[in-house]
């Protein structure tokens, strides 16, 4: 007590009110960027979504600039939440970030990030898949969001289990059987009755990448809501799902135990998914090594996945921060980033030369790559809408049909009814 | 301060006296600075963390915000849109259902584990540690094992069930199977905290209570019945109010075994899974709050229920009134 008087009190008080006013003036005053560095752009990204070889080298210069370097924070966990956090507060906002293949949930704030028009981004358009190009421009058509990597899809399937099945199992034949989705169920039968096994582990896999490999998906490009006209593409999806699961060519398995368990016993045979599964599938299930190939599925494949970079804003120094997408994202770049972290190029001449170096032991020598670039030149081009999420109760009702044995009717009806409700919620006419 | 006398300045601290002269009190404030400078953190961060987010999700309540865009005032139209809601309702049940299903089962078990405990047994200490185990063990970890355990068709208990000849049951894709291994859930987690909790009460009731009723012939059950459950009523109230914040604020166990969705028919959908999904996956901020102030009503609800069943001990007399009534009464 002795040590404090008055005086020093005092003191005392200015000096914190002087720090927490310099405090306040650096928060509003100066820079809303996360890094008050100006030769240093910040970029938020997430594990395993960029290579770190790459990330090394424009850490010491990002190549083409004055100079200028980059800092790659790695952001975990609930990404979208903490970017949306520091836009909402317009403090600490990155100058660069990745955005997922939920690109579509930024089209309402699309005024937070630059067109990349404006940095002549449509010269660099050609080199890069025109669906996925697409997805990345917003309703009013600003291209927001450039191409990082693709998910294109195929049918993976247990050759093993159906040779057992005495079922064709060469890619070429498999994808000959399934051209046509009753083609798929009637294989599905056929593998269901011989050996027991299923075709996919649940029917909302196949309602899913229906709707991913379709050109049409819930809503225009103007806002309309498309599911509920007669013959919509959803409907289709919807009736896909429903007759696979009448056929009993669907596992339903709900939970990721029972699904691993069921690949890697081959209880289910079949998985259709994007390029990136290939990585989960070595994880999860490496005792099926060698037994597993890859088909064309049903009608077309489509895209699952995927991810998009952009600029908020904020950013400190857009031309650079463009310098660096087109860098980070030329063809070379692309297939060296598909080498190293399985990132499935967006770039059309990453598959060029022999650029790409992929390891196909686990699908005994099938060249995968190949498969999936054709794969990826026949994607539709598609718009995905913010409201999509508003949506998801199509994929609930999905599920309540196969596990709960719910009539496929009323659950089509109770999707459509759930998803108008919240839809006005939103301020959507329906 | 450029006026004042420096002469009188140096001399005013020696005859200062500690307390405030007669007549003039001096403001506590200036009296107690210390102390209130030593206080202010918790208050400083509690308004910032707590009361801050707690004012604004009121004001975020009545708006339309998708987390970054501009917020649209809406009324009461939130609040409206929740009482049609039949997913919010479902999610209601669900709670309730859920904390039946393992409140009740785990506050039986954990005293039965603390009466155990309290005996005269070898290696006390080394049981007392094992059953605070769960309560420590990552949830991550703990889905896992319950998703193995529980799992339809590859699960060790429908493995099991299978190996006797028994129908497996769907504990992950039924309604009742999905409250159910939730439940387990809670229990497996919280059993050993809440024995912990008892334990701690017995060893707060006096030996000579035991003492006598062994003299007077009673056996171990009839002391459990007679003198321990009613001696710890204190502490079985706590656990009850406890379990009940707990149960209506349940979201780890279902969202990390199921999801954000619930699971299957939204059977696993808890209050707070549902207002965490419809503000952290669907970015419907107003929504989400809207839904954390009707659990804040619901909660305040049980609050009172509770806060009554706590009264009424007061007004009829001590617990240790009653049981010497009691004891009368039987003899």
């Amino acid at each position: 007590m002795a040590g404090f008087s008055r005086r020093s009190l005092l003191a005392g008080a200015a000096g914190l009110g002087a720090l927490a006013t310099a405090g306040a003036l650096s928060g509003c005053g100066s820079t809303t960027s996360i890094s008050s560095d100006p030769k240093e752009l910040v970029l938020w990204y997430w594990d395993r979504s960029a290579d770190p070889k790459l990330l090394a080298i424009a850490a010491k210069e990002i190549p083409g600039t004055n100079g200028m370097r980059l800092r790659a924070d790695l952001v975990g966990g609930t990404f979208d939440t903490k970017l949306r956090t520091s836009l909402a507060g317009n403090a600490y906002i990155p100058d660069l970030t990745y955005i997922n293949s939920n690109v579509s949930l930024y089209f309402p704030n699309e005024s937070m990030f630059l067109d990349l028009n404006d940095l002549g981004a449509q010269q660099y358009k050609d080199l890069y898949f025109d669906w996925k190009w697409q997805l990345g421009v917003t309703p009013t058509n600003r291209f927001c969001f450039f191409p990082l990597d693709t998910g294109p899809t195929g049918f993976y399937y247990r050759k093993d289990v159906f040779d057992k099945a005495q079922i064709e199992s060469d890619p070429d034949a498999v994808s000959e059987q399934i051209k046509t989705w009753d083609g798929y169920i009637e294989l599905g039968q056929k593998l269901k009755k011989n050996v027991g096994s299923f075709m996919d582990i649940n029917a909302g896999v196949i309602f899913g990448q229906f709707i991913n490999a379709s050109p049409e998906r819930y809503f225009n490009k103007a806002g309309k809501l498309l599911y509920m006209e007669p013959n919509s593409a959803i409907k289709q999806a919807w009736d896909t799902a429903v007759k696979a699961i009448k056929a009993g060519v669907t596992g339903n398995q709900q939970n990721s135990t029972d699904q691993n368990a069921a690949w890697t016993s081959g209880k289910t045979a079949g998985h259709i998914e994007a390029v990136w599964w290939a990585q989960i599938l070595t994880d999860t299930a490496p005792d099926t090594k060698g037994k597993w190939r890859l088909a064309s599925q049903p009608v077309r494949p489509g895209n699952s996945g995927g991810s998009f970079v952009c600029l908020p804003h904020t950013c400190k120094d857009p031309e650079a921060a463009f310098k660096l997408i087109t860098w980070m994202n030329n063809p070379q770049n692309q297939a060296q980033s598909y080498n190293n972290m399985q990132l499935f190029p967006s770039a059309l001449d990453s598959f060029k030369g022999d650029l790409m170096k992929g390891n196909n032991s686990f699908f005994a020598g099938q060249d995968t790559q190949t498969f999936f670039l054709k794969s990826a030149e026949s994607v539709p081009t598609a718009f995905i809408s913010t409201f999509e999420t508003q949506a998801q109760y199509f994929g609930t009702e999905i599920i309540n049909v196969e596990s709960a044995g719910k009539n496929p009717d009323q659950a089509w009806e109770d999707a459509v009814n759930q998803t108008n409700k919240t839809l006005r919620k939103r301020g959507i006419d329906v | 301060m450029t006026a004042t006398n420096p002469a009188v300045s140096t001399t005013t601290p020696a005859i200062k006296p500690t307390t405030a002269p007669a007549g003039r009190p001096r403001n506590p404030l200036k009296r107690f600075w210390p102390q209130y400078v030593s206080v202010a953190p918790f208050y400083i961060l509690f308004l910032v963390f707590g009361l801050f987010p707690l004012v604004f999700s009121i004001y975020l309540s009545f708006t339309n915000w998708d987390g970054m865009g501009k917020r649209t005032f809406v009324g009461l139209a939130q609040y409206r849109y929740l009482i049609t809601d039949a997913r919010f309702w479902n999610a209601v049940g669900n709670t309730f259902i859920i904390w039946f299903m393992s409140t009740i089962p785990m506050l039986f078990f954990a005293l039965i584990i603390a009466f155990l405990l309290h005996q005269n047994i070898r290696f006390k200490g080394f049981y007392r540690v094992a059953y605070f185990i769960p309560n420590v063990t990552s949830m991550v970890a703990m889905a896992i094992v319950f998703g193995s355990v529980f799992s339809n068709s590859f699960g060790l208990i429908n493995s099991a069930l299978q190996a006797i000849g028994a129908a497996q049951i769907p504990w992950l894709s039924s309604p009742w199977g999905i409250k159910f291994t939730i439940a387990m859930m809670v229990i497996w987690r919280w059993t050993g905290y809440n024995a912990i909790l008892y334990l701690a009460g017995l060893q707060a009731i006096p030996t000579e209570l035991y003492e006598s009723a062994r003299v007077d012939g009673a056996g171990t059950w009839s002391i459990f019945g007679r003198i321990t459950v009613p001696m710890l009523r204190p502490v079985i109230l706590f656990t009850v109010i406890t379990s009940t914040i707990g149960g209506l604020s349940l979201f780890t166990e279902p969202q990390v075994l199921l999801g954000n969705s619930g699971g299957p028919g939204e059977a696993g959908m808890t209050i707070v899974l549902y207002q965490y999904n419809q503000a952290f996956t669907q970015f419907d901020f107003g929504y989400g709050s809207a839904i954390a102030w009707a659990l804040f009503i619901i909660a305040a609800i049980f609050a009172i229920i509770n806060w009554r069943l706590v009264s009424e001990r007061d007004t009829d007399g001590n617990t240790k009134r009653r049981i010497r009534r009691r004891r009368e009464v039987a003899r």
